[in-house]
């Protein structure tokens, strides 16, 4: 059953709160920092065997033959599987439901307006291999080593093809064709906004200023490589995955599907999960295959990625190429805005969530009265791109906040003064852009004020001064940023208050680090007027959390408490009546507050764990586990935390070396529930932008197609000696659209890194002739742009 | 197979081990000392950090082998009874972990970066935990537990 919240705000004000607000250590910790935690690999099954994937050397090749004879003879080899055994065997494929669904996403469609071509994800192809990675075959073998050398003499008799790995050049006429379907491998295209009015505004404008920016290809690596174990049951007819993902649920259901098999035979074990920021909110092929391989071997399957593959098969992140124009008045006020974001969604389509996230948030924080978007993608044989903390949102805040301070440059506005000009202001909330997205709420005006006093932006010239007579400069820079928290709609919480004093709390969010078992005990004990001791918060296995939506977009704090708070409102209603039954009177003469059941005007009471104990005498025989309630909601309405970063950086000319000096960050995330977590989220996100930014890119070797960057030695994730302290801040505004006004933390402040960093290094070299450089800022691409500026 | 003796986190071990065995493997797969993780193949992360010989080292690219008659301490080992070691009790207090995928690592290095420099100044934090990867936390808290386990263990 669904119900559609009813909202009661003054429930909730905020003397309500005990635990919620205050920065609690978190619970998980203790196994964690003790070695106990629970994370994929460390399972294992009696009898396990080991599966290594054969995987393509080439871009993009068509399979002729898969000759394993040899390979099969080998030393501990169990079986060896291709692609066509797995359509003999009736295997379906990975439905990724790639397009983003909730009311408020605006539809993305097929060139002309249809359905738009996935491209399918069989769990080994038997066509072709569409990037450097693709698994071919699978190997399952007694040991790990016994398995990787049958596998170097399994013989894929490839034929190579042209391969295309730049979303610009797939587009061109003539490309290499990724999918017979799409012959010009554009999958998606659609507009958004108003043309019309645009092009209107923009014949009319004082100023228009254009810009392209490539966001390049980054991959998340969480530093826990992708794993999953197989088990199947015979007798029971039950399949058992342990992998670490963001929500078990989805993934059950997904697998089912590609198995060909009833989702209530599979059941998926999740607890530890080593990281994820959107590269695990997907299936793998792995997942299907090692369940299958459990079943027709009769032994459990386990598949451990190498820190290598996971370079290469790991959905990957961002890769959009977006040209922005901005028409301004001659007293700059913003009139309108144009983008073209062209998404490279890779060899098919896993998740367009990047792409949909970001159209209708071009206009950022600003007040841009009209927009056009064009929101297109493109095949190309390269790893599938998938959602990447911020997923589409910093991409577009790039180019905008870039385009603004270029603007203020070329235009002589003071950078600072233009943004203030053209911001949404408090009054204006809730606010609706150019796209029909409406703001809930937020004071952006106020995170900018906070931030440049935080950041000392005035004391800038000094300090810059004295940089200088270190032979370095010193650039500063500035970016706000909103961004949206949507995510799938429904969520479900089981609460359980036992008469032994604790409440049990079953979620479908499923966390890779966040601290819900902290936080969401913080938000049901401030609720039920109790301890936050006494909650336990159960997730990550399917057979027993039934429903829920996993932890991404920002989603799991908002629905989470969302669904609590409904629970618990069912609960209370229940209690009266079980109460007002036990004394004999009418419910309206019990009272609730503080976690107690009154008599009004008598001196009769109860707690929680009163009543549950009643309950659980009168169910006699029955269930004596004490009060409970199941509680499903759905929402579809967005939030949209927002915020800003302040940055100085110094930079090296000679050396092209950039270090960042100074960060801050200033973050509206709703009601901060705590606050120790999410100043952790907010660091965390800095430095996610900040590799981005500075290091990280997925390089193709423009003569062979091939990845390069297939280790952390030639891929740059931050490391500790190259990031500053960071200083953070909030600027609470809670949301008006749940009981908690609960936003989102932990990828806002991705959202604004890239420009700010940018923005600063550019800042610092603007008298050298430089107006922008491409991400990464690696010391020789810094070296290189001063050396094109200079001629 | 060839006969290996050493001691792991005090108690005597005696195992018996393909030459090609890593002392990773040899910890997690053959004792079950799961705590240490393998993050990475070409030793950058640090997830796999122990102590040899009160040595901090990646246990990923040492064969077990030569800790042959070694001191060998885990995560699992650092803790005296209940009590936890100063660095634990600074990581949990500091949020200096969320996944908690680098932390046994991290914590082990950063152990031995104490015991080399007892009161390393922020910088010389930040340069010790170079070998070790963090994903999740943008090292921030991470510097901020070991200045304060610094602190803690030079007053008591
Ligand atoms: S596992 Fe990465 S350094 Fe050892
Ligand atoms: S806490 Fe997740 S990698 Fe460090």
């Amino acid at each position: 059953m669904t119900d559609e919240l009813e909202l009661k705000f003054d429930a909730l004000a905020v003397g309500a709160f005990k635990s919620v607000g205050r920065p609690v250590a978190r619970r998980e910790d203790l196994r964690l920092i003790t070695g106990k935690g629970r994370f994929t690999d460390d399972f294992n099954e009696p009898g396990q065997v080991v599966a290594v994937l054969v995987r393509s050397p080439y871009p993009h090749a068509r399979i002729n033959r898969i000759d394993s004879d040899t390979a099969k003879q080998m030393p501990g080899v169990l079986a060896i599987y291709t692609g066509e055994d797995c359509r003999a065997d009736g295997l379906g494929i990975i439905s990724h439901s790639p397009v983003p669904s909730t009311r408020s996403d605006l539809k993305l469609t097929a060139p002309g307006g249809g359905a738009i071509f996935e491209g399918p994800h069989a769990l080994l192809p038997v066509d072709k291999a569409r990037h450097v990675g693709e698994g071919i075959a699978m190997v399952v073998a007694e040991s790990h080593r016994q398995a990787l050398d049958a596998a170097e003499h399994v013989r894929v008799d490839y034929e190579p093809l042209p391969w295309v790995a730049d979303s610009a050049v797939a587009i061109r006429d003539g490309a290499p064709t990724v999918w017979d379907e799409v012959p010009n491998n554009v999958c998606v295209d659609t507009r958004f906004g108003d043309t019309a009015a645009t092009d209107a505004a923009f014949a009319s404008a004082a100023h228009v200023i254009e810009m392209e920016f490539p966001i390049q290809r980054v991959t998340a690596t969480p530093l826990e490589p992708r794993a999953a174990l197989g088990q199947y049951d015979e007798a029971s007819g039950r399949y058992t995955l342990n992998a670490g993902s963001n929500g078990a649920v989805t993934h059950k259901r997904q697998i089912a599907g590609a198995l060909n098999v009833d989702p209530e035979n599979i059941r998926v074990l999740c607890f530890d999960v080593g990281g994820n920021f959107g590269t695990k909110n997907r299936v793998y092929v792995e997942f299907g295959l090692v369940l299958w391989a459990a079943r027709k071997i009769g032994r459990p399957v386990k598949f451990l990625a190498t820190r290598s593959e996971s370079f290469l098969s790991d959905y990957q992140g961002r890769d959009l190429l977006t040209r922005v124009e901005l028409a301004l008045d001659a007293d700059g006020t913003f009139l309108a805005y144009r983008a073209s974001n062209l998404s490279n969604v890779g060899a098919r389509i896993v998740s367009l969530s990047p792409l949909g996230k970001g159209a209708p948030l071009v206009t950022g924080s600003y007040r841009i009265p009209a927009a056009e978007v064009r929101a297109w993608a493109a095949f190309t044989t390269t790893t599938p791109t998938q959602a990447y903390r911020s997923s589409g949102r910093p991409e577009v805040i790039h180019a905008l906040e870039r385009i603004i301070d270029t603007a203020a440059h070329r235009l002589g506005f003071d950078p600072i003064a233009l943004r203030r000009k053209n911001l949404v202001s408090s009054e204006e909330m809730p606010y609706t852009n150019a796209f029909g997205i409406t703001y809930d709420s937020g004071d952006y005006i106020k995170s900018m004020d906070i931030a440049l006093r935080l950041a000392d932006w005035d004391g800038f010239e000094a300090r810059a001064l004295a940089v200088r007579e270190r032979g370095l400069r010193l650039g500063r820079g500035f970016a706000n940023y909103v961004e949206s928290s949507i995510g799938a709609p429904r969520e479900r919480v089981d609460m359980t208050i036992s008469p032994a004093g604790r409440v049990e709390v079953v979620v479908g969010t499923q966390p890779t680090g966040q601290g819900h078992e902290t936080s969401f005990a913080q938000v049901t004990a401030d609720l039920l007027g109790i301890d936050a001791n006494a909650v336990d918060i159960v997730y990550g296995d399917t057979d027993i959390v039934a429903e829920g939506g996993g932890s991404h977009s920002g989603r799991s704090m908002r629905h989470a408490s969302t669904a609590i708070y409904g629970a618990i409102e069912k609960l209370k209603v229940y209690a009266i009546e079980l109460a007002a039954d036990v004394w004999g009177i009418e419910t309206q003469a019990i009272g609730y507050g503080d976690g107690r059941f009154v008599e009004t005007g008598g001196a009769r009471r109860f707690d929680w764990f009163e009543l549950a104990a009643l309950e659980a005498e009168r169910a006699g025989g029955g269930d004596q586990r004490g009060l409970r309630i199941s509680h499903s909601h759905e929402m579809h309405t967005p939030v949209f935390p927002n915020g800003c970063a302040a940055c100085e950086v110094e930079v090296d000319t000679e050396t092209g070396f950039v270090r960042i000096t100074k960060y801050v960050a200033v973050d509206d995330v709703g009601r901060v529930i705590n606050p120790l977590i999410v100043d952790g989220q907010t660091h965390g996100s800095i430095a996610t932008g900040a590799g981005q930014a500075l290091w990280e890119q997925c390089y193709t070797d423009p003569d062979s197609g091939q990845p390069l960057s297939g280790s952390f030695m030639d891929y740059g994730i931050p490391r500790a000696d190259e990031m500053p302290s960071f200083i953070t801040a909030f600027n609470e505004v809670p949301s008006p659209t749940n009981p908690l006004g609960v936003k989102s933390g932990g990828e806002g402040p991705t959202t604004a890194a890239l420009a700010v960093i940018i923005n600063a290094i550019v800042d610092a070299l603007r008298d050298l002739g430089v107006d922008d450089i491409p991400m990464p800022a690696t010391p020789f691409q810094v070296w290189q742009s001063i050396r094109d500026a200079q001629g | 197979m060839i006969p290996l003796q050493l001691k792991v986190n005090g108690e005597p071990v005696a195992a018996e081990i393909e030459p090609a065995t890593l002392l990773v493997e040899l910890l997690r797969d053959q004792l079950g000392l799961t705590g240490t993780h393998v993050g990475c193949d070409t030793s950058q992360c640090g997830c796999c950090v122990v102590h040899v010989d009160g040595v901090a080292l990646k246990s990923c690219t040492l064969l077990a082998i030569s800790a042959q008659g070694s001191d060998v301490v885990t995560i699992e080992g650092l803790a005296t009874g209940a009590t936890l070691h100063p660095m634990q009790k600074a990581f949990h207090e500091c949020h200096a972990l969320q996944c908690g995928y680098c932390t046994p690592g991290m914590i082990m290095s950063a152990v031995a970066l104490l015991e080399r420099n007892p009161d390393p100044n922020e910088a010389e934090v930040r340069e010790g935990l170079e070998g070790n990867l963090c994903r999740c936390t943008g090292y921030h808290n991470i510097v901020r537990a070991v200045l304060a386990a610094a602190a803690e263990m030079r007053g008591g």
